[in-house]
């Protein structure tokens, strides 16, 4: 536990002292809702769409731009820093939990994208959302997309740890793209056509996605709350143990 | 006295697409407690991949190895208590400085962060990086680098320090400074197992060496016992340097000629 602390810690500090990092964290996820919002808005006004449950679409794009800033993780490529320089190797020449290496990275990348998540519902306020789950349902996201950036990113350390080059790290990102467009992106999924339909409802991330979109538009609806953190809770777990045992097994 | 280093037929084998290399081929080593090794060869012969199977870094395809009087495959965390590690690649965060770097490297072996902030400054001293103690790695030379790598490896005062090239691309002043650090944690007791192209280095350095050469040892002894070996063995008039005996061991000799050194392949 201590060593994950300490791991963790200093991942935090390596974010932090590269700020610039997180420009595009915040800025690309906002620019999609803006773009997608002021493509879509017209179609779906607030008083006459029943899926919108009274708010307006940028309530119904939130979640997109939550789950696309929570995949905008750095802990991979840091990762492939530590290893090409050397320190990944010091690392793992001590006395240090497999485990831990892998947490200690994972956690801060969870406490970075908790911040992250409350600043991009902060910068959606002026859209006219309310988060209509109340303050559990607002701790509810920002725990949420949490979650899914330890798994997303977990992914990435994967590809980290068996590519170890940050050009093939980079490259495993855009695995979200299709993730994230194969889900009722921009309406609910039973107003998809039937393959989106059955594409959106074999992809774990469209479980994710309606629990964000549950939370913000809903009372807390409980069925939909527990889906999604089921998937992440499954999928970080299979990521965490296919991470550990990646570092066990590196030569 | 007591093995500090003990290899028997230690065998690396790397399979690929493009077929099966052997880099080690059944090395035996045996190093003392409070020696100082030298392990010598030619680039691709071995050394480095014999290192990172002793100190638990590479799975051993054949063979055993037991570090500080520990089985390295059965129980490596173990092993990773008793070593200390400077490999090539200097392993730094340059994102952290000095002083941070050596506090999170005490804490992973279990001190406490006052027993880890009094070793960092400690360490610190000990390689003369006060100074510089709190400013980002990013930002120090390749000699303080290095130094602070050293540092790094002696947080948790391991009976056997692994150094691999410690001095490669040091500029001679920084590497004085290097040997000065490694004779003085050798005389507080710490077994050092150097891997090196210098051979002055290993000269001036080590009380023992092995030469390795394709995957196998092909010397060992001290210094003087393989000049001395060489001189018999080649009836030479004159001692023969370490280089020498490199050049003979790894199959290839020297000419001199009118004080010309000339390298020809053997």
């Amino acid at each position: 536990m201590n060593q994950h602390l300490v791991l963790g810690q200093r991942a935090i500090r390596e974010v932090l002292r590269t700020p610039e990092s997180l420009f595009p964290t915040v800025f690309i996820p906002l620019f999609f809702l803006v773009v997608n919002v002021g493509q879509a808005g017209r179609i779906f006004p607030a008083g006459a769409t029943s899926f919108l449950e009274g708010q307006n679409y940028a309530a119904f794009q939130v979640p997109s731009a939550l789950l696309l800033a929570a995949s905008f993780g750095s802990a991979a490529l840091y990762l492939v820093e530590d290893i090409e320089g050397g320190y990944f190797d010091k690392l793992r020449a001590a006395p240090v939990s497999r485990t831990a290496i892998v947490l200690g990275r994972l956690s801060a990348e969870a406490a970075k994208s908790v911040a992250i998540s409350a600043l991009i519902v902060l910068l959606s306020l002026p859209f006219g959302i309310s988060v209509a789950s109340g303050a559990l349902g607002f701790v509810l996201l920002l725990l949420l997309a949490a979650a899914w950036s330890v798994v997303f990113s977990g992914f990435m350390q994967l590809i980290a740890l068996k590519s170890r080059s940050a050009a093939a790290t980079q490259s495993g990102s855009l695995v979200f793209f299709p993730l994230l467009f194969l889900t009722p992106n921009f309406v609910p999924r039973d107003l998809l056509t039937r393959p989106m339909e059955i594409a959106a409802t074999l992809n774990p991330v469209t479980y994710i996605m309606e629990a964000l979109r549950s939370l913000i538009l809903d009372d807390l609806a409980w069925a939909k709350i527990d889906r999604g953190f089921a998937v992440v809770a499954v999928f970080g777990l299979v990521m965490v143990a296919l991470n550990v045992r990646t570092i066990r097994a590196y030569d | 006295m007591a093995l500090a280093v003990e290899a028997d037929q230690l065998v690396k084998r790397f399979s690929g697409r493009s077929g099966t290399v052997d880099a080690v081929r059944g090395v035996d080593l045996r190093v003392t407690e409070g020696e100082v090794f030298g392990f010598l060869g030619p680039n691709g012969a071995g050394k480095s991949t014999t290192v990172r199977m002793l100190t638990t870094l590479m799975t051993i395809t054949s063979g055993s190895a037991r570090v500080a009087g520990i089985d390295v495959t059965a129980d490596p965390d173990a092993a990773r208590r008793g070593i200390g590690v400077a490999l090539q690649e200097a392993g730094l965060d340059p994102r952290q400085s000095g002083r941070e770097l050596l506090v999170l490297q005490s804490r992973l072996f279990g001190s406490t962060a006052a027993q880890a902030a009094d070793r960092a400054q400690e360490l610190l001293e000990l390689v003369d990086l006060v100074d510089a103690a709190d400013r980002r790695i990013k930002g120090y030379s390749g000699g303080m680098k290095r130094r602070l790598d050293l540092a790094s490896a002696l947080v948790h005062q391991p009976q056997v320090l692994f150094l691999d090239e410690p001095t490669t691309g040091l500029d001679p002043a920084s590497r004085l400074t290097v040997w000065e650090e490694m004779r003085r944690i050798n005389a507080q007791g710490t077994t050092v197992f150097l891997t090196t192209q210098y051979l002055e280095e290993a000269d001036q350095l080590c009380s023992r060496l092995a030469i390795i050469d394709g995957g196998v040892i092909v010397r060992e002894g001290t210094p003087d016992e393989l000049k001395a070996e060489l001189r018999q063995r080649l009836s030479l008039a004159v001692e023969p340097s370490l280089d020498d005996v490199f050049l003979d061991a790894t199959g290839r000799t020297r000419e001199r000629i009118a004080g010309q050194v000339q390298e020809v392949q053997g």
